[in-house]
């Protein structure tokens, strides 16, 4: 098992090998029941053959211990119970030894009616330490009683001992055919597990056999097709909302600053980069949250930070503050260019809405495929620290003109990198933001 | 100085030509890719201003169709699409810069100047910053109207930052402009310079100020950008 099955939780339901064992359970079971019962019936038919099986039963267990002939009580339920051994005939007459031999070996059964129920009696050739030797038996019983041991006999040697192989068997064609049915239904659990929304082109490898688990495939399968084309759905209709909202936000703006200058006009102004920057941010987490990383792309992630720097430090020397960049030893990483730029820029933007004075704001590229971004502050608290990568989640609602939604798309480009973010407390105060990435291949 | 401009909204259209008219650019406004293609076989223009989804076709394929014929005007993409990969496929495709609506008339007035002043366009005129100005063919420096001294290393460092004004200029390019191939250059050569030109700058009562970008470059800011 891989790490996804593992991960995933386990159904709490009985497995396919339990249900399949326990029907085998009962169909043995069952099975033993009608031969039981198919034993006893012919048998309670054939009082003859009963009481002759009864008396070769009841001869086999004295031949095995002879000095307790005298003491065996007979059948249960029996009543004058008699025992005794015949004497052996004369073989003197050397003429007639043969006829006398013969008469005498004849086993013999005999069932007679009395008032109350019925006398069997026979004689049984047993050996006993090598010499052959002739038993009287004879006994009054009523009813079936004294031929349970008979049927017990019988069940045991017509019902229980072909069951024990049979259950075996079954149970471990069970295991095998279980397991190797199940084979294509644990590699299609493996691939499902391995599903991402970021690459909905995969689907399932769709096996031949079992045609049961091929059927439920394809249509796994033919589901991911229909997500797939929602998703598509979705994706185009942010690239469309992207061009909707973007031209009507760029004639409010052209069409305020026209406006003749006046404090309304100014506020006009900020209400309308509020809500361009509210838009640009919910096309930019739509955007991430689409984004795919492949081998191909790897970034410099040292020009990429000093591409972002360039970019805001005309905004932050407007509001006094300052963006140091130190680069330390390799800094290529795998990575897309666009993406580590909006996440390093989200990064400041943040540091400099969270921060105040003339505290500077230092970005520092690796060593090897990671950066950090930090800030002199007041930090984070050990509580806040949980939620700030929640979309639309702000520390201080009144404080914040943004929308909350910087760290979440921050979160979510570093997550579509492979890449893990972390929260610092840097000796001298403030906050780091320190993110790794994976290095190209 | 003419720019085309091809933008398919008609009200976007007319506020962005009202607004560059405001400072001196003249503007001519078509809404489609052939309206664009005729009117550069009847005139001349200095710099395109593009958008890209246009009712008959996108404005790349105009961009490409433009660079295949080695037409080799400044483009820049108008456009709404900002996706991961949409800007560096604007620049694949030809264009020269790439901005993303909504913008306000100052950015785009600034970025089409820095675009008309590459080399190879038509302008090469006089440098101004606050109260400094500088004549790049003549290689003088004014402050308030009046010549400073400064070394040639110092006049081509002011340029290259005032060609830049507002904006960060990479120190590596700086270097590049500022010392020959073959000349040493010890690591410190550069900020000496940028130190030098700040104190004469200051005692000539300049009111332009060169940030210090630690590990980046340095910008030249005049004194209306530093109030907002």
């Amino acid at each position: 098992m891989d790490n996804a099955a593992t991960s995933a939780p386990i159904g709490t339901g009985p497995s396919l090998f339990r249900q399949i064992a326990v029907r085998l359970a009962i169909l043995t079971v069952v099975f033993a029941v009608l031969n039981i019962a198919i034993v006893v019936i012919t048998y309670s038919r054939q009082p003859e053959s009963l009481a002759q099986e009864l008396l070769s039963l009841e001869a086999s267990r004295l031949a095995a211990s002879p000095d307790t002939a005298d003491v065996h009580e007979g059948p249960p339920g029996s009543t004058h119970w008699q025992v005794r051994y015949l004497n052996q005939p004369m073989v003197h007459d050397p003429d007639h030894a043969m006829t006398h031999a013969r008469a005498a070996l004849v086993d013999w059964t005999q069932r007679e009616r009395t008032s109350t129920g019925h006398r069997i009696s026979g004689v049984r050739t047993i050996v006993q330490n090598g010499q052959q030797r002739w038993l009287f038996m004879q006994f009054e019983g009523e009813g079936l009683r004294p031929y349970v041991p008979v049927i017990w006999a019988e069940i045991l040697q017509h019902a229980v001992l072909p069951l024990v192989p049979l259950s075996l068997l079954m149970l471990t064609f069970n295991i095998f055919a279980v397991r190797r049915v199940l084979d294509p239904l644990r590699q299609a659990e493996k691939e499902v597990d391995g599903l991402d929304p970021d690459n909905m082109a995969a689907r399932l490898y769709e096996p031949i056999a079992p045609r049961e688990v091929h059927t439920l495939v394809c249509a796994v399968n033919r589901a991911l097709g229909r997500l797939e084309g929602a998703i598509a759905i979705l994706r185009t209709f942010t690239a469309n909302a992207a061009h909707e909202l973007r031209t009507p936000l760029a004639i409010m703006q052209l069409g305020i600053d026209r406006l003749p200058e006046s404090r309304d006009r100014e506020e006009l102004s900020r209400d309308n980069l509020y809500m361009t920057r509210l838009v640009g941010q919910m096309l930019d987490l739509a955007q991430a949250d689409a984004l795919m990383i492949d081998e191909a792309h790897t970034v410099d992630l040292a020009d990429t930070a000093r591409a972002v720097v360039t970019a805001l430090a005309p905004k932050a020397f407007e509001q006094d503050r300052e963006l140091r960049f130190e680069q330390t030893g390799d800094t290529v990483a795998l990575g897309h260019d666009e993406a580590i730029f909006r996440v390093i820029r989200n990064l400041i933007d943040n540091a400099l809405a969270h921060t105040s004075g003339g505290s500077p704001i230092e970005i520092v590229a690796g060593p090897g495929p990671q950066f950090s971004v930090r800030d002199y502050g007041k930090g984070i608290s050990e509580a806040d620290r949980e939620h700030i990568f929640e979309r639309f989640w702000r520390g201080d609602r009144r404080a914040s003109d943004g929308a909350g939604l910087g760290l979440g798309i921050v979160k979510r480009l570093v997550e579509a990198h492979g890449g893990k973010i972390d929260v610092e407390d840097p000796p001298g105060g403030g906050t780091l933001f320190r993110i790794r990435l994976q290095s190209p291949s | 100085m003419r720019i085309l401009l091809v933008e398919d909204n008609a009200r976007l259209a007319e506020l962005v030509r009202d607004g560059l008219d405001r400072l001196g650019f003249a503007v001519d406004w078509y809404d489609s890719v052939d309206g664009a293609e005729h009117a550069q076989q009847v005139s001349h223009y200095d710099l395109l201003l593009v958008d890209l989804g246009l009712p008959d076709g996108d404005g790349l394929d105009l961009i490409r169709a433009m660079r295949r014929r080695r037409n080799s005007t400044p483009i820049m993409v108008l456009t709404a699409r900002g996706g991961l990969d949409d800007r560096v496929a604007g620049l694949d495709a030809g264009a020269d810069d790439y901005l993303v609506k909504p913008f306000q008339i100052p950015e785009l007035a600034a970025r089409c100047r820095a675009l008309l002043r590459r080399p190879g366009s038509s302008i090469d005129t006089v440098l101004t910053a606050g109260n400094i100005t500088l004549d790049p063919s003549e290689r003088s420096v004014c402050v308030a109207g009046t010549v400073i001294d400064a070394t040639p290393r110092e006049v081509a460092l002011l340029e290259q930052l005032l060609r830049r004004s507002g904006h960060v200029v990479a120190k590596t390019g700086l270097e590049s402009a500022l010392y020959s191939m073959d000349a040493e250059v010890t690591p410190n050569a550069l900020e000496a310079t940028v130190s030098r030109l700040r104190k004469r700058l200051l005692a000539a009562e300049a009111d332009v100020q060169i940030k210090t970008v630690h590990g980046v470059g340095y910008a030249l800011f005049a004194p209306r950008l530093a109030n907002g």
